[in-house]
């Protein structure tokens, strides 16, 4: 017999509250097997974070790179640096305004569409996948496509001059190009949020609808008194990660601008990449990095308390 | 109420026969809904594939439709951009980090989930942690790694495969982790106290009982840390040499060169594009039950 044979009626009879027989405290729990991943994050991120912190008290540049061991210690100067004179408040400044609209924007898209095919509706299969590909192709090829199409003669224009609109030379350029990456980004992303909107809704059971329709709603006061309460949890945790991950984007502006970027768009994580790597400024860029990180520490905690970190299948029941 | 059973959605939802409870909007409301939303994600992906079949010189003249079928664009390409070393990097450098990090994760989820021990919170809570700080922040400081490599060891690291796959690690295995660590809770643990009591050992249970439960959520941490390495531009921009780079660092170079030219060969880029869009379209459209569970995997809630 095969172990998938005994799944359904094992799992159902163990049910989430019945007590699980311990093993033995004499088994030998194979902890070895944490050694290679654990060993692995130490490499790649314990000890790189260290060195962030460590290297943001230097003053160290292409020229004191290859010895920066003995790079001259500068105490808190890259920081007082990043806070004061550097483009780093104008860029976070940026990055907020921009991960919030885009989310805000995003957010009532993603939940239409998956209003739209929770029912059933024909091709169902088919819609939902095809309003999945601006979300999973590549975003250095959405970012080529749009740098193609916010062209100064390019479709943009083009679709906004017939409908008698200006449009706009400088969408990729000035600054006008702060409003092309969220509408960028909103076309590539929503669909995010209609992934926990949807999955939201599936566990949504019928009979509250049916409960609904037998006493005569409308369907607006259906969205407002059934969907929207019961949509809560997944949809505020979609709102945090969506923001997160806005402000966490690289690749669109760098790809969609080039670096150095436009003023309007000199977002963060480009801003940190444009210091480090193109001016060589490696002190000031990891103080940013870890003043960025401090930041972030404030809605990446929130997540974590909004995840279910640690709970056993057995556990979850008390 | 919120952890109903899959089960249980599927009886109700097969009793209701008259009419469609979970439909919430009218019907025509819905349908036109639906052609909006659709219109707004496909056009762009029409046009995009539309533009690699057309000449470069119509684009530029500004057409909407090609003169004729520009299919050469695709041949063109491979000359114009180094796509075809480009291509092969991803596949290796992705491949080698997805493997990695997925067997790596599946034995450190396990002790995640069937054990308790001293530093199995924090550690828990790092792994999700890591998945909310941008990747560029890390990037600094491993680039200072392996140029430290290079200093004081001797060992040039910058621009090889190795620092990629490293580095692409650093953000695979967090994440496959997590996606095994929820995969894993949803295996019974009953199952493997009957093979416990036959008398085998807890590396035994995981390898013959609970791995070859697990393929869905293996594939599903694949081919995310696939992704991860597939997608990326920021690494690959700092950590590669030019015969060492990937096809998304090839791609934004040769958005970037185009710009200026009489005649930018945007039909060349629009190819290079879909075909670098279509293996992940691919894979989510094959993968789709269970990839699509995954992507909101970080937000399994109890």
């Amino acid at each position: 017999m095969s172990p998938a044979t005994v799944l359904p009626g094992r799992a159902r009879g163990a049910g989430p509250s019945a007590p699980v027989a311990r093993p033995g405290r004499r088994e030998r729990r194979p902890l070895w097997l944490m050694l290679p991943g654990l060993a692995l994050l130490g490499l790649v991120v314990v000890l790189p974070f260290g060195l962030a912190v460590w290297m943001g008290f230097l003053d160290l540049d292409q020229y004191t790179l290859r010895d920066w061991l003995g790079a001259p210690f500068i105490g808190l100067a890259n920081f007082t640096e990043a806070l004061t004179t550097s483009t780093m408040p104008h860029s976070l400044w940026l990055s907020v305004t921009f991960a919030l609209l885009t989310t805000a924007v995003a957010a009532p898209i993603g939940l239409v569409a998956a209003l739209t095919v929770n029912g059933r509706v024909p091709a169902r299969g088919l819609v939902r996948s095809l309003y999945l590909v601006p979300y999973v192709i590549p975003q250095f090829a959405t970012g080529s496509l749009w740098q193609m199409l916010l062209q100064p003669d390019g479709a943009v224009n083009k679709v906004l001059r017939a409908f008698g609109l200006e449009g706009s030379n400088e969408w990729l350029i000035g600054p006008p190009a702060f409003w092309a990456l969220v509408a960028v980004d909103v076309w590539a992303s929503w669909a995010f949020i209609y992934l926990m909107a949807l999955a939201g809704l599936q566990t949504i059971s019928t009979e509250l609808y049916e409960a609904a329709d037998l006493d005569g709603v409308t369907w607006r006061q259906k969205v407002r008194y059934v969907v929207l309460p019961q949509l809560r949890g997944p949809l505020s945790l979609g709102l945090i990660l969506s923001t997160l991950q806005h402000f966490n984007n690289f690749t669109l502006p760098f790809v969609l601008f080039g670096s150095p970027a436009p003023e309007a768009v000199n977002v963060l994580p480009v801003n940190i990449y444009q210091t480090s790597f193109q001016v060589f400024r490696f002190g000031l860029g990891s103080a940013m990095s870890v003043l960025a990180l401090i930041i972030l520490a404030i809605p990446a905690w929130i997540y974590l308390r909004s995840v279910r970190l640690d709970a056993k299948p057995q556990e979850a029941g008390a | 109420m919120s952890r109903r059973g899959v089960s249980g959605r599927g009886v109700s939802r097969r009793g209701v026969s008259r009419r469609d409870a979970q439909a919430v909007l009218p019907a025509r409301l819905n349908g036109v809904l639906i052609a909006l939303i659709l219109a707004f994600a496909m056009v762009p992906i029409l046009f995009m594939v539309l533009m690699s079949v057309t000449p470069d010189s119509d684009i530029a003249g500004g057409t909407v439709w090609p003169s004729h079928l520009a299919l050469d664009n695709y041949v063109r390409m491979w000359d114009t951009v180094a796509l075809g070393s480009g291509l092969a990097n991803s596949v290796l450098v992705a491949a080698v980090s997805a493997v990695v990090a997925t067997v790596f994760a599946v034995g450190a989820a396990y002790c995640l989930t069937r054990f308790t021990f001293v530093g199995r919170r924090p550690y828990l809570a790092v792994l999700v942690f890591l998945q909310s700080v941008p990747q560029v922040l890390l990037l600094l400081p491993l680039f200072m790694v392996f140029s430290s490599a290079a200093t004081y060891l001797g060992l040039p690291l910058v621009g090889t495969r190795l620092a990629l796959i490293v580095a692409y690690l650093t953000f695979a295995l967090p994440l496959a982790t997590w996606v095994m660590v929820t995969y894993f809770r949803k295996v019974p643990e009953s199952l493997e106290e009957a093979g416990l009591l036959d008398g085998l050992s807890r590396f035994g249970t995981l390898w013959r009982i609970v791995v070859p439960l697990s393929w869905p959520g293996m594939v599903v941490a694949l081919v995310f840390s696939f992704l991860v390495g597939w997608n990326d531009v920021v690494i690959a921009s700092v950590l590669s040499h030019p015969d060492t780079r990937t096809a998304a660092v090839d791609l934004q170079v040769f958005g970037h060169s185009i710009e200026g030219g009489a005649i930018p060969q945007y039909g060349q880029l629009m190819g290079a594009s879909v075909l670098c869009s279509i293996p992940v379209v691919a894979l989510y459209l094959g993968f789709q039950r269970y990839l699509v569970s995954g992507l909101t995997a970080g937000s399994d809630k109890g």
